[in-house]
């Protein structure tokens, strides 16, 4: 316990220098071509967003929104804190890390040179209009495509395919299957369109919305419900840490994520779908889902939806 | 818009809840409040030791708090019962610290040489409750208590965050599901305002009625 201790300190202790390495060499030879891996002892994670690629400047026409944030030096990013595996704070080095978090970084790198990201906590009610209002460049959040939300705000991507999930208390037999949360209690994030499906899936469920993941996975353990229904990925996250859940059965939805963008700057969208096409090829989207998603699951890394394969991106 | 109107049953169940949490809530912090100002009137020190702590605990902590800790807290420890109920009770025992200190202050206005002028002519305890404390007291405490009601009543919707499907948990239902969070957040806003407006007229009512005429 103390070793692996000691072990944490130590990689938070070198991250801050790694990026100090890697702002030094891309002043140096002005390539910003990433940086060779950092020492054994830095992660998996921190390697794929160091080996990041950066976007030749033909990419990047001026005017453009990418070349204001290249200029700004910032990428801003609507994501959240608390979704473990995709978006989670690290207590220690106070960064988010995870799937989702790991994209922003990188596009940020791809943009701007550097993997600079000021995260903006943002809900299911407030996405939207912040990508509208320009308050945030881009939004990484388990945000699922959907065509009443691409009325609003362009997608790029799929870059992620998830499912809705079941996660019941262990010992829990009478549920294995989406139709039998017929006549059950019921809860979900309120942050996700997964209370939609639940009502399609089991028309008769009771459906009970808490704040936070947490809350959901603790209400499950008090019998306060009976299920708790939300992306597998996100669950499957959950049964990892918490021993007294498990989770049931095989997805009943697709979800496919896509990137938020604003509808005012369509050039960012080819830009950042291109960036996508670019890290599926090159094989660092799958290097990024071992690193965050695969520690959960077991596998392979799933192969990357077709861009634009969903109706709305 | 189409989707709120041919939705608003379910928002008139969540209003349902809402009044219901305000009115319950209300009550019962009232009928509380008014027993722990007679334990921190009282001249027992025990007594108003037990009320002085209450109010402090409750006071000092978020409702927010107490609510995660009511809803998530209590069945660690084998009480479980519904979410509405759960809430309701917190909400109660929260307002009523508020409430204390209001009816507490407000009887502190009549002065106590009044009370003892009424004792030296002889009246009995509840006729100096009845016809001296009370009506003065009740006159200072119409305008703290229509705060609290308005405060609690706008509070109710943070029931939404651990569960209670009331306005505000209807809203969050009709934004995943229609995508409309603007326009549900304005009609719920418009709904608050009504409520807390005539909870406003009402306490302006009562403030005229309860003045003295000279």
């Amino acid at each position: 316990m103390i070793l692996v201790d000691a072990k944490r300190r130590m990689c938070a202790a070198l991250i801050p220098a790694c990026a100090l390495v890697a702002a030094a060499s891309a002043c140096g030879d002005g390539s910003g071509q990433g940086l060779p891996p950092a020492s054994g002892s830095a992660d998996a994670y921190q390697q794929v967003i160091d080996a990041a690629p950066t976007a030749r400047g033909s990419d990047i026409p001026a005017g453009s929104l990418m070349a204001k944030i290249k200029s700004r030096g910032t990428l801003i990013v609507g994501g959240t804190e608390t979704a473990a595996l995709f978006s989670l704070k690290d207590p220690i080095s106070g960064k988010t890390r995870g799937f989702d978090a790991g994209l922003a970084a990188m596009l940020a790198k791809y943009i701007i040179g550097k993997p600079d990201v000021k995260l903006m906590q943002v809900s299911v009610n407030t996405r939207e209009a912040l990508l509208q209002n320009g308050t945030v460049d881009t939004v990484f959040a388990t945000y699922t495509i959907t065509p009443e939300r691409a009325k609003k705000v362009a997608f790029a991507g799929p870059y992620y395919s998830s499912g809705d999930a079941i996660l019941v208390k262990k010992g829990e037999k009478s549920i294995n299957s989406a139709s039998d949360l017929n006549n059950r209690t019921v809860c979900t994030e309120t942050s996700s369109v997964a209370a939609n499906d639940i009502k399609k899936a089991a028309p008769k469920a009771k459906v009970v919305l808490f704040d936070q993941n947490t809350q959901c996975v603790q209400a499950v353990e008090d019998g306060r419900a009976d299920a708790y229904v939300l992306d597998q990925g996100i669950l499957l996250g959950d049964a990892y840490r918490d021993h007294k859940v498990t989770v049931v059965g095989q997805p009943f939805t697709t979800e496919p994520y896509g990137i938020g963008l604003s509808q005012s700057a369509p050039e960012m969208k080819t830009f950042v779908n291109n960036w996508l096409k670019l890290i599926q090829t090159n094989g660092q989207w799958s290097e990024l889902w071992k690193a965050t998603i695969g520690t959960a699951v077991s596998g392979d890394a799933p192969r990357p939806l077709a861009i634009g394969s969903v109706a709305g991106s | 818009m189409n989707a709120i109107i041919d939705h608003s049953g379910q928002l008139a169940h969540g209003l349902f809840l809402t009044l219901a949490m305000t009115i319950c809530g209300f009550a019962c912090a009232l009928a509380l409040g008014v027993l722990l100002a007679v334990l921190l009137i009282s001249p027992v020190v025990p007594m108003r030791t037990l009320a002085s702590v209450y109010v402090a605990v409750f006071r000092n902590i978020p409702l927010l708090v107490w609510l995660v800790l009511f809803v998530f807290g209590l069945p660690e420890i084998g009480l479980l019962y519904s979410l509405l109920t759960t809430v309701t009770v917190a909400m109660a025992l929260y307002w009523a610290a508020f409430i204390c200190e209001v009816i507490r202050s407000g009887v502190r206005t009549v002065p106590p040489g009044q009370i003892e002028a009424a004792r030296a002519l002889g009246f009995r305890f509840i006729q100096i409750l009845r016809h001296l404390v009370l009506p003065q007291a009740t006159r200072s405490m119409v305008q703290p208590l229509g705060n609290i009601f308005i405060a609690l009543t706008l509070n109710t919707s943070l029931a939404a965050a651990v569960g209670v499907r009331e306005l505000t948990g209807e809203a969050q239902v009709f934004t995943i599901r229609y995508d409309i969070p603007i326009p549900i957040f304005a009609v719920t806003t418009a709904i608050y305002v009504l409520m807390t407006l005539t909870g406003g007229l009402v306490t302006g009512r009562l403030e005229r009625k309860l003045a003295i005429n000279r």
